[in-house]
């Protein structure tokens, strides 16, 4: 020991993290045990000694902790009870966690022989648990299978004896395979044309594949659409079924649908499937869950983790059976022709007898059954015995005899044997014929059949229904119910009664009659009352009512109807309206309309006032009186009116005195004449006294009128007038605006507007281009000469058609274009003569324009003498220039 | 390709289908409405780093919420509700609907159109009301079929919230 190290501390500090040791006992421990090794402690005891109590102290002291906790857990693992818990707490964590392909791997032996197990000791667990799951599964195999037997079946048939079939059947032979094989192989021709893989949850479209040379509308949007259809039938017949929609079929086209735990596979096939094809697709979906069922679970509309799918959708498409096209072997057909035919031939013959009687037994039964339908016929047996035909039952004698609905049954009379017993069909036809036979109903009683009722209905005497009556109570229990409610009595006294009444109800509707008693005693009819002369005759009336006259007593006292038709009658009657007056019923007062003289209207004045009291009121306050003078007023009012009516007169004042019209006023001069549009109203001009004073009238027409005149307006110019004012539109001369301005202001004075504010000046842009021209060209002569030298041609030519030009361009815009042409002198010599020289060279160049086709009206001439030179002269080049013709151009 | 499956939900003549008719590729007719409740449309939105095609099941709009085909939504991502601006009812018909969804399939992302926005005159729905859905953060554009307002920046914000 020799470490410096005090040994107390030592454990103390190494250990200070562990609180549960107690340090100082550990530390006093180790201490006396270091002070007790020594040689002599070792020679005494011969060896460490095997129980030191301190030895264990020391232990319990460092690892008790350990040694509860190890105990713990061994008890644990002793006790299988306890152990179970403990791993059953964990276990389903465990196997959650567990890699699946090692888990499956483990578990694989184990559940194996459970389930075996489990159906050793009782099937019928398992059969319960699974029998939802295969239950569809089996149907719908079971279904496909025996539709694939049928449509085996149904083609082998269909084929068995065509061309075609012994051509197969041939195939059948050589190939080994069975009929329906190649039958199947060669009628089935499909193709399918797309196959859609879509997501189940979503109906997004996962995949789709297409054959060669098919076409179709989106696929994403279809295979969305196939699946709302899937839901739509699903939802609209609470259809609780995995599958869903299995088959569409639209013509020639089928849309086949497998539906997965997580995709749908739709193939769209044209053409003829067989069964069979469904396992083939089912398939193929089967395989593609199978490799990528993960992806296909977490699809969210990314379709970059299936893009291998399409390759198994390929094998899909390619799926078809076409038409095969092999050559046919026509040596070896031709002998099994022959061996066919030899054979044929005695089976035909064979068969062929056998079928006849078998035709022959068929026509009995057809006639059995026929007479089992006839009503009043009940057969009770019927047999075929050795060739002949018996036949037993009960007819009733109504019935159809059984003997005549044998002919043309083609069954021999002779061979049949019958035996029919009468009896009373209850049957309601039956019964009506016996009926009909024992009543003997007239004419007027029509017997029917209605729900098994017999029902009489129409007329018929009392002592017939009282007969029908008694046969009704004798009709058996259990037959039909005869039913006579419906025939009426119509025994001569009740008719006749009848009739009396519909003329006695035809009388009281007649205006004018009052009924006011009737009766009928010992067959003869009684009548009194009332009735307007005007109205209808009651004998007139009976004609046509069957009521025999002779028997007719009536008592008639006359009055005077106050019903307004009446009274109108009388009126009429009375007063004789003239043609221009028309009476008429308005709301039951009698109304007069139209002109009468008044004369006639004082006498229908009176006539309304003798009328009665409470009959109609009499209203003539509608017609006109038309005395020759009133109707003669009425014609010169109507004059005056249209007087009045006309712009640009002015009607101050008119009266009507003696048989004399007098009427003054004003009128424009621009206005109609007042004696012009007397004609036409029926006022004699010569009664008509008028005094007319001119005035200039304010209207704008008039105005518009007085302007055009007065400003006499270019064509370009347009006059109009707009909601009373006077717009004046186009374009003018500067010169031709300014009078107008003018006129404007003119006129507002006496409150008119003239709007000139529309018109602008003419555009003379390129006209003013070709004044600056023309008046810039100046003519020049030599000293003395009024006629220009040679080398002045070519500007009087350019000249000349610079005028033309100009005069046209402004015609157009319809100003007219004047030029004054100016004669110039230099100062050499007198002013008389150079005045005179002036002159002269200007109606020389006058002359030789108008020799180059400008007319000469547009061509002033001046001559200015010295008075205007050109430039100042005090040099011989100033003198020169000076002599000249100049032009100006002037506009009007 | 990345596709979605969309609903469109809304009350009875809100216009959702004539706001889509315009913007988007359709084969069906609108028969399928009537017939079988739904049609089924097309919409490409392109997002700068890839196109999304929206498969918009637009459901046949009723204003009897009962009769609504709740199970056309399933395995939808998102929804376009649809009101009409100048019926204030048909915004509680939307909502309402909305939350059927929700009921049935969880929470999924949605946009709120509000049409006929160009009916000013006879607007029904008020400026707070609107701002206060804002709030909670949604998505909400005024839109118009006739004049194609809003509609395309409505499917593009759409699009980005369901590829998120």
């Amino acid at each position: 020991m020799t470490s410096t190290v005090d040994p107390l501390n030592l454990p103390q500090r190494t250990a200070s993290n562990d609180t549960e040791v107690d340090r100082e006992a550990l530390a006093r421990l180790l201490i006396e045990i270091a002070r007790n090794v020594d040689p002599d402690y070792r020679a005494r005891f011969d060896g460490v000694p095997t129980a030191d109590p301190r030895m264990e102290t020391l232990r319990q002291l460092l690892v008790s902790r350990e040694i509860s906790e190890l105990s713990r857990v061994t008890h644990l693992l002793d006790e299988p009870e306890q152990l179970a818990t403990a791993v059953g707490d964990v276990l389903p964590s465990a196997a959650a966690r567990a890699s699946h392909a090692q888990l499956g791997e483990a578990l694989a032996p184990a559940v194996e022989r459970a389930v075996q197990r489990s159906i050793q000791k009782s099937p019928r667990t398992l059969t319960d648990i699974l029998y939802p799951v295969f239950l569809p599964a089996i149907r719908k195999s079971i279904g496909e299978k025996i539709d694939q037997t049928f449509q085996s079946l149904n083609e082998t048939l269909r084929h068995i004896f065509t061309w075609h079939g012994l051509k197969w059947r041939f195939e059948a032979w050589r190939t080994g395979a069975s009929f329906s094989e190649v039958v199947l192989k060669h009628s089935l021709v499909y193709r399918i044309e797309h196959a859609f893989l879509i997501h189940r949850n979503s109906g997004l479209l996962i995949a789709h594949v297409t054959a060669d040379n098919a076409t179709s509308e989106d696929p994403q949007l279809i295979s969305s659409m196939l699946s709302a259809i899937q839901d739509f039938v699903k939802d609209s017949f609470n259809e609780k079924e995995q599958s869903g929609l299995d088959t569409i079929r639209f013509g020639e086209l089928r849309l086949w649908s497998e539906v997965g735990p997580f995709a749908t596979l739709v193939s769209v096939i044209r053409g003829n499937p067989p069964e069979g094809l469904h396992e083939i697709v089912r398939d193929v979906l089967l395989r593609i869950h199978e490799e990528s069922s993960q992806a296909l679970e977490q699809f969210d509309g990314d379709g970059s983790q299936l893009a291998s799918v399409e390759a198994q959708l390929q094998t899909c498409v390619e799926l078809k059976q076409e038409e095969s096209n092999e050559g046919f072997p026509w040596l070896v057909a031709a002998v099994a022709l022959v061996l066919l035919s030899l054979a044929g031939g005695w089976y035909f013959l064979s068969w062929q007898s056998a079928q006849r009687w078998q035709a022959y037994v068929s026509r009995w039964q057809a006639y059995v059954s026929r007479l089992e339908a006839q009503p009043g016929i009940i057969v009770a047996e019927q047999q075929v015995r050795d060739g002949q035909f018996y036949i037993a039952g009960l007819r009733d004698p109504l019935a159809a005899d059984p003997q005549s609905l044998l002919s043309g049954t083609e069954v021999d009379p002779a061979q049949v044997h019958s035996q029919w017993q009468f009896y009373e069909s209850l049957e309601p036809e039956f019964v009506l014929k016996r009926l009909t036979a024992s009543l003997v109903p007239p004419e007027t009683v029509r017997l029917s059949i209605a729900n098994d009722r017999i029902v009489a209905e129409g007329e018929a005497p009392d002592t017939w229904i009282d007969r029908a009556r008694a046969a009704a109570r004798q009709l058996s229990a259990g037959g039909p119910e005869f039913d006579i409610s419906k025939v009426r009595d119509v025994s001569p006294e009740v008719r006749q009664a009848e009739r009396w009444q519909a003329y006695v109800s035809r009388l009281e509707t007649q205006p004018g009659i009052i009924v006011a008693e009737q009766k009928i005693r010992d067959g003869q009819f009684y009548i009194a009352g009332l009735r307007d002369p005007l109205g209808a005759d009651p004998q007139s009336l009976l004609s046509g009512t069957e009521v025999d006259p002779a028997r007719v007593h009536s008592q008639w006292q006359f009055y005077q109807s106050l019903e307004p038709e009446f009274v109108l009658k009388r009126l009429t009657a009375s007063l004789y309206p003239p043609d221009t007056v028309r009476l008429s019923i308005v709301n039951g007062r009698i109304v007069a309309k139209g002109e009468a003289p008044d004369t006639w209207i004082d006498r229908a004045r009176a006539a309304a006032r003798q009328l009665s009291a409470g009959g109609p009121e009499f209203d003539i306050s509608m017609v006109r009186d038309v005395s020759p003078e009133a109707r003669s007023a009425e014609h010169w009012q109507y004059y005056v009116s249209r007087l009045e009516a006309q712009p640009g007169i002015i009607v101050a004042q008119q009266t009507a005195r003696g048989g004399h019209f007098y009427i003054s006023g004003l009128r424009d001069p621009l206005a109609a004449d007042p004696q012009a549009l007397l004609s036409g109203t029926d006022v004699d001009p010569a009664r008509v006294h008028a005094q007319w004073q001119f005035y200039q009238s304010l209207d704008p027409k008039f105005v518009v009128k007085r302007l055009t005149a007065s400003l006499n307006p270019p064509k370009s110019v347009q006059l109009s007038i707009v909601q009373g004012r006077i717009v004046a539109v186009g374009e003018a001369p500067a010169g031709w605006i300014n009078r107008a301005q003018a006129a404007a202001e003119q006129l507002s004075a006496d409150g008119v507007v003239l709007d000139v504010s529309q018109l602008s000046e003419l555009n003379l842009a390129e006209l003013n281009y070709l004044r600056e021209a023309i008046q810039t060209t100046d003519i020049f002569f030599s000293s003395g000469k009024v006629v220009p030298g040679p080398e002045q041609t070519p500007v009087l030519d350019r000249l000349a058609d610079q005028i033309k030009v100009f005069a046209q361009n402004a015609r157009k815009s319809g100003v007219t274009a004047r030029f004054m042409l100016t004669g110039h002198s230099d100062t050499t010599g007198r002013e008389t003569a150079n005045a005179s020289i002036s002159a002269a060279r200007a109606e020389t160049v006058r002359a030789l324009l108008n020799k180059r086709g400008v007319a000469p009206e547009l061509l002033l001439v001046r001559g200015a003498g010295t008075f205007e030179p050109l430039v100042p002269e005090n040099s011989l080049a100033g003198s020169s220039t000076n002599r000249r013709v100049s032009i100006t151009v002037n506009l009007d | 390709m990345l596709q979605k499956k969309i609903c469109m939900l809304g009350g009875f003549a809100v216009g959702k289908t004539s706001l889509v008719r315009r913007f988007v590729q359709s084969i069906f007719s609108e028969t399928y409405l009537t017939t079988v409740g739904v049609k089924i449309d097309k919409k490409s939105v392109a997002l700068p780093d890839k196109t999304v095609d929206l498969i918009l099941w637009d459901l046949a709009g009723e204003d009897d919420i009962g009769s609504f085909r709740v199970s056309y939504v399933r395995g939808a991502t998102g929804l376009v509700l649809v009101v009409d601006g100048t019926r204030a009812a048909t915004l509680a018909v939307a909502l309402t609907l909305r939350e059927r969804v929700e009921a049935e399939f969880g929470a999924m992302p949605f946009i709120l159109l509000i049409n006929k926005s160009d009916l000013a005159d006879r607007w029904a729905i008020s400026d707070s009301e609107i701002d206060e859905l804002r709030q909670r953060g949604w998505q909400i554009y005024l839109t118009s079929a006739l004049t194609g307002e809003h509609v395309d920046d409505a499917f593009h914000q759409l699009a980005l919230m369901v590829t998120k």
